[in-house]
């Protein structure tokens, strides 16, 4: 025999092998659909993971028999299919593997010593800014150049060793060998070996030969391989949830209990709303609707004439009402500001960065921390506020001989200022942010227009209204419609800085609010799930808007 | 134009750009620096009304005859504005005055005056239908029954140098002296009495494995997006895209039944592994790596380089600004988030708990000593600030030019 037909005998005993193998494969998965559905271990389980585990085995154990018949017919098809089922099954014996070993789990324990850890991990983060110098040394010798290197090199080895040392992780390794050595655990480590060996006998240059795979193919495969680890990730965190959640809008979920379905009963106790004409303007609601339904959100007066609006989920709509007020003022206080500033900003004149500096760092810092350090500033008696308004007061006073009085605010339990207290802050946080933004705008802006205007004899004001605000318009859209979305899901200001967070007389509860409190304190998912998908849409109107009017610039640009 | 009155008006104009300038850079920052000050202050301190910005400490002196140094205030003797120690406090003195002119009161220590009559036979006087009892005051060396009108306490302030010399008055109507005086102590005692240092390290912890995670899935993503021609491509694309804009409450409820599901919650995997994989990085990856010139690529390719060795030997090198700018965007994300830790860590499990979760904790038990909430919400807040401080540069520009394209 020659050593040709020696190598192709090697190749077709493992095309052979992998026909097998995915026969098997394909079986293995059928009888994993039967059991799921006839097995005793699985009558528990919720429908929709039974579904899902269903429709999983049943693709796979298809693909797997459709892989086997291309391979054994020599097609590049078979093996991309060999290559996906494996790579998946790779994927989740890896992942199931380390779930048993309570590798996850276990960065509450690397969490302990982390602390210790730190300052190594600091000498790593030296060493590798010592490898960066290098760059700036000038190249005259080549020995001190590559010493530097390899001292950077050994620094960063000798602080990461010096770290998992200090975190434990010779126990931790330890502690995930004995946990995997269980017959399960064993299971899917002898999974990973399969699949692995599988996956890297598929994948050698000489058996995609035989399997006429060209360039073309190569870049599929590497495409999505490349793409994988986020798009399995996206799907199981992302989209499925997403799904999910819709799912859970049209249940009464509570997170422990099998949730039932109830059809559109959630969104139609939301929605569920009544406006009743009264005969005078103080009339009792329970006088006009029915209170073990209704209860009055609000009402509007007109001389002796009146409107009640009840609804059934009262919260909700006084909810809907204080997020959409906030949206509303909490928007132009940030926007317009920063639309000034951005245009004071652009002079040419020197220290100009270090204004843009100091106006972005609220909005980088936490929202807690910011709230509580207003939580102070807004103290009736001792915060600043007041105390700037009692010296703004005196001045007035002193200047003009009046007697105005200090007003004395109770910044955050009087329920009518409670609200103007968070969106003070919104403003304050996202101003920099969005001023930032319009900077950006204006000096996309060509100098000619204003050059061409200025020869036209026109003034700074004829300027602004006649060149930049058309100009700016794209980045007015996109400052707007994000800082609308952001305002939308208020909810950590009013969290921290309210106690309770309703406010005063409910006056600062917010849509996000009432959906943590109805999903994490009531536990009634499924209808927060319900005001999570109402918010949406409002938020997805007030988007769509801006898409309408923004179609015109690229989002993309090849 | 006059070039002399140009220039005056081109001054005045500068003048009022950076007035305005400056004015907002004072109402951003002010609240920073209050939050440092405060957290240097001690309790007392931060209730004092008026505000004041500088932490500062009441001045105390030792004092031959005491065993504590005792604290100064400020006096008047002579009419001149001197420090004296406070030696007591507490001490009770009447308001007496003679029936017949109540206008005409003295002072004088309870100790000082007798009943007049003896104690057990005091005298009494008639005033207005009520039987007020007499006490023989002393006055000019004479002594007169007087009525009590009222009763207060004084300090007995001594002059550090001559404890001989001694004055009485209000205590509490007494200015104190200070000096400006720093309480880092506070940050000690934050961190180690109320879990801040655990919370600490916890969300550093969660915050470098958020970053590093999404870098290598954003960068393999963005990298598959721009650079790989693979059918399905463009409606994942389109997909990734169009979830941009899902607001993060939409997930919390269904991610929380996920986490009970897996038997995370509670745990710090809750607040990592699902926080690795975004869209939006993915994206910006992927505007970024577009503007990668083919050719390189395709060179690379012809000396049989593999993607991978592409990516991470020649695109990567040059893509330092891109990534640093969305590991700080990371950065700031994991950092500051706080309802999902709030969703799934549990507040009495202190050991998981992130900053935002110990802030939100010594809220609630700290109420009383704003100098240490104060100083909770700085270790929460300076470290994001020196990360933008650090990485300003690429930070800004791309928030900047990000802001522009959509």
């Amino acid at each position: 025999m020659t050593t040709q037909s020696r190598i192709d005998a090697q190749k077709n005993l493992i095309l052979r092998i992998h026909v097998v193998w995915r026969i098997l494969f394909s079986l293995l998965a059928a009888s994993a659909l039967l059991l799921l559905w006839v097995g005793a271990d699985f009558a528990d389980m919720p429908l929709w993971q039974k579904i899902l585990l269903s429709i999983t085995a049943t693709v796979a154990s298809v693909a797997s028999a459709f892989g086997a018949h291309q391979i054994s017919k020599r097609n590049h098809a078979g093996r991309m299919a060999s290559l996906v089922l494996d790579y998946l099954a790779f994927v989740a014996c890896l992942v199931i593997a380390l779930n048993i070993g309570e590798v996850f789990i276990g960065i509450d324990a690397l969490g302990q010593n982390f602390g210790r850890g730190i300052p190594y991990l600091g000498i790593t983060v030296l060493g590798y800014f010592l490898g960066v110098l290098e760059e700036y040394f000038p190249r005259k010798n080549s020995t001190a150049e590559s010493s530097l290197k390899v001292v950077s090199r050994w620094v960063m080895f000798g602080g990461l060793a010096l770290f998992l040392w200090q975190v434990d992780v010779v126990n931790g390794a330890i502690y995930f060998f004995s946990k995997l050595a269980q017959p399960s655990g064993i299971l899917y480590a002898i999974g990973v070996l399969v699949f692995g060996v599988s996956i890297w006998t598929m994948s050698r240059r000489e058996i995609a030969q035989a399997l006429n795979v060209k360039t073309g193919h190569e870049q599929i495969i590497n495409g999505w391989l490349f793409l994988s680890p986020n798009l399995l990730g996206f799907l199981i965190f992302f989209a499925g949830p997403l799904l999910l959640s819709f799912y859970f809008s049209f249940t009464d979920s509570d997170a422990i209990r099998t949730p039932n379905w109830v059809g559109l009963e959630n969104y139609a106790r939301l929605l569920n709303v009544k406006f009743v004409t009264l005969a005078s303007p103080d009339q009792l609601a329970r006088d006009v609707v029915d209170i073990k339904v209704y209860d009055e959100v609000g009402r509007f007066t007109f001389g002796d004439r009146g409107i009640l609006f009840a609804a059934a989920d009262k919260f909700f709509w006084l909810a809907l009402r204080n997020t959409l007020t906030y949206v509303l003022f909490a928007v132009p206080l940030s926007v317009i500001p920063a639309l000034i500033l951005s245009n004071v900003l652009n002079s040419k004149l020197p220290g100009m960065k270090f204004y843009r500096a100091v106006y972005f760092m609220p909005s980088i810092a936490a929202v807690v921390g910011i709230s509580l350090v207003w939580q102070w500033l807004y103290n009736a008696t001792i915060g600043y506020i007041n105390y700037f308004i009692t010296l703004g007061v005196e001045f007035w006073n002193n200047l003009f001989n009046l007697a105005v009085v200090d007003p004395k605010i109770q910044w955050v339990s009087d329920e009518n200022t409670a609200l103007f207290a968070i969106i003070i802050i919104a403003a304050w946080q996202t101003m920099g942010f969005n001023t930032v933004l319009f900077l950006a705008g204006l000096q996309n802006i060509p100098g000619e227009l204003y050059e061409a205007a200025t020869v036209d004899g026109a003034g700074p004001w004829a300027k602004f209204w006649g060149i930049t605000l058309p100009m700016l318009a794209p980045t007015t859209f996109y400052v707007v419609s994000t800082t609308t979305i952001q305002a939308m899901q208020v909810f950590e200001q009013v969290f921290i800085l309210m106690n309770p967070p309703e406010g005063p007389n409910n006056s600062t509860i917010t849509l996000v609010l009432y959906l943590y409190r109805s999903g994490f304190q009531n536990f009634k998912q499924g209808y927060a799930s319900a005001i999570a998908w109402v918010l949406f849409i409002v938020i997805f109107g007030l988007t769509l808007i801006q898409f309408q009017r923004q179609r015109s610039s690229s989002i993309y640009e090849n | 134009m006059n070039l002399k009155s140009y220039r005056f008006v081109l001054f005045l104009s500068n003048f009022f750009i950076y007035f305005i300038l400056t004015f907002f850079a004072i109402v951003m920052l002010f609240p920073f620096f209050y939050m440092l000050s405060t957290s240097f202050k001690i309790p007392a301190d931060t209730f004092r009304y008026p505000p004041r910005m500088l932490p500062r400490d009441p001045a105390v002196i030792e004092v031959e005859g005491f065993e504590q140094p005792l604290p100064l205030y400020y006096v008047e003797v002579d009419r001149e504005r001197r420090e004296y120690a406070l030696a007591q406090s507490n001490i009770r003195i009447g308001v007496y005055a003679p029936p017949e002119n109540l206008d005409a009161t003295a002072e004088r220590f309870l100790t000082e005056v007798k009943p007049t009559g003896g104690a057990t036979n005091q005298q009494t006087v008639n005033i207005d239908g009520k039987d007020e009892k007499l006490f023989d005051v002393e006055v000019y060396g004479q002594v007169i029954p007087m009525i009590q009108i009222s009763q207060t306490t004084v300090g007995e302030f001594i002059d550090p140098q001559n404890p001989e010399s001694m004055v009485y008055q209000n205590v509490r109507l007494s200015e104190p002296v200070e000096s400006i005086g720093w309480h880092p102590e506070n940050y000690t005692e934050v961190i180690e009495l109320n879990n801040l240092g655990r919370a600490l390290t916890n969300t550093a912890l969660v915050t470098i494995l958020v970053v590093l995670g999404q870098l290598m899935t954003s960068i393999l993503g963005g990298y598959a997006f721009a650079r790989l021609k693979f059918p399905g491509r463009d409606t994942v694309f389109v997909f990734y895209l169009g979830t941009i804009m899902i607001p993060f409450v939409m997930l919390i409820v269904p991610l929380y039944q996920l986490m009970v599901l897996i038997g995370w919650t509670d745990r710090l995997a809750a607040l990592i592994i699902p926080w690795i994989f975004t869209a939006y990085g993915t994206f910006l990856m992927r505007q970024h790596f577009i503007t990668f010139p083919k050719e390189i690529e395709e060179a690379a390719l012809l000396d049989g380089a593999s993607r991978f060795q592409i990516l991470y030997q020649i695109i990567l090198p040059a893509s330092v600004p891109a990534i640093a700018t969305q590991a700080t965007f990371t950065f700031l994300y994991a950092w500051n988030s706080f309802i999902w830790p709030l969703v799934i860590i549990n507040v009495g499990n202190e050991k998981n708990h992130v900053l935002t979760l110990a802030l939100n904790v010594l809220r609630g038990r700290a109420s009383d000593t704003p100098n240490l909430i104060l100083a909770g919400a700085a270790i929460a807040i300076i470290p994001p600030l020196i990360v933008f401080i650090l990485g300003q540069r690429f930070f800004v520009e791309s928030v900047a030019s990000s802001g522009v394209k959509g």
